[in-house]
């Protein structure tokens, strides 16, 4: 394989790797390598197989670009190839530990709020009531499907509730 | 038959909010005995405020927010990598059903939520413009 038929592969394997979902562009563009420089498509698919290997091990165990290289020339591949995988590697590992973090799991995450506020003008009990209430939905992903869950709160909570969150954005800002 | 006056009385009383001792004393009929009257009202008066507050505490709602603890974690590895500092946020609300329904013997769920760095700003913007909504209503 020459270098630039190297580098274009690099390329699409990276574009791959950096946007996982898009499964069917990866496979069409690797018919296309395959067909313009009259490769069969079989052993091509086996080779990027084995080869994106390495970069999702190397993202699982933390390698350095430096050892990525090694990795790659153990397989045999030439210096300069490896060398050029390397550095691309480099260039897009912060997108891909991005992906990566953003992949763990998340327990009962919450997707959405929605809120509304309105006054309660009266009830079955007292005719005129005038108290101000807060409505709050939350969208939950609990596993893979969504859930809603609708709370009310008084207005001494919701305030609580605030100065409670942000204490907690500070928390988490003094962790980054 | 007496209880059963007594209990429509003050659930009146609750209901139209009358907080005069002339309105009480109104209620009662013309031969009532006067100094029977006087005394009901008064302790009437007196109680009026905790029964409406108990009313209000006891009204049909969504389901209300009782408690909410949180906690601050930070998720050093997982199966797709083995070293990061991501810190996360997990929320507890203890959430009580319908008050009404429930009569004594409330039921409380807890649901635990993890909330990222993102979700926590948005959300916190989403608090603030509810802060600035609820003052503009009160400054009205």
């Amino acid at each position: 394989v020459s270098p630039q038929q190297f580098s274009a592969l690099t390329e699409v394997l990276f574009r791959f790797l950096t946007e996982p979902k898009e499964v069917e562009r990866f496979l069409a563009q690797l018919s296309d390598f395959a067909t313009m420089n009259k490769i069969s498509l079989g052993p091509l698919k086996n080779i990027v197989k084995s080869i994106l290997l390495v970069p999702n091990g190397a993202l699982k165990r933390n390698l350095s670009s430096e050892q990525v290289r090694a990795d790659f020339i153990a397989l045999g591949l030439s210096e300069e190839k490896a060398s050029y995988f390397a550095e691309q590697w480099k260039v897009n590992s912060p997108t891909l530990t991005r992906l990566a973090v953003g992949q763990t799991l998340m327990i009962n995450q919450l997707i959405d709020m929605e809120w509304k506020f309105g006054v309660t003008a009266g009830s079955s009990e007292l005719e005129k009531v005038g108290s101000i209430f807060l409505q709050l939905k939350l969208v939950i992903k609990k596993g893979s499907q969504m859930e809603n869950v609708y709370i009310e709160l008084t207005l001494p909570q919701f305030y609580s509730f605030l100065h409670e969150m942000e204490r907690v954005k500070t928390s988490l800002e003094s962790f980054s | 038959q007496l209880v059963s006056a007594l209990h429509n009385l003050t659930r009146h009383v609750v209901y139209r909010g009358l907080t005069r001792a002339e309105d009480i004393l109104s209620l009662f009929p013309e031969n009532f005995h006067q100094n029977l009257k006087n005394l009901l009202t008064k302790i009437i008066l007196e109680n009026i405020n905790s029964w409406r507050n108990e009313a209000q505490a006891s009204q049909i709602s969504l389901p209300r927010l009782a408690d909410m603890d949180w906690r601050v974690d930070i998720k050093t590895s997982s199966d797709s990598i083995s070293r990061m500092a991501v810190p996360t946020c997990l929320l507890q609300l203890k959430i009580q059903e319908d008050v009404a329904l429930c009569g004594n013997s409330p039921v409380l769920s807890a649901l635990t939520v993890e909330l990222s760095k993102e979700t926590l700003d948005t959300m916190l913007e989403g608090l603030g413009r509810i802060r600035d909504q609820l003052s503009a209503v009160a400054n009205k």
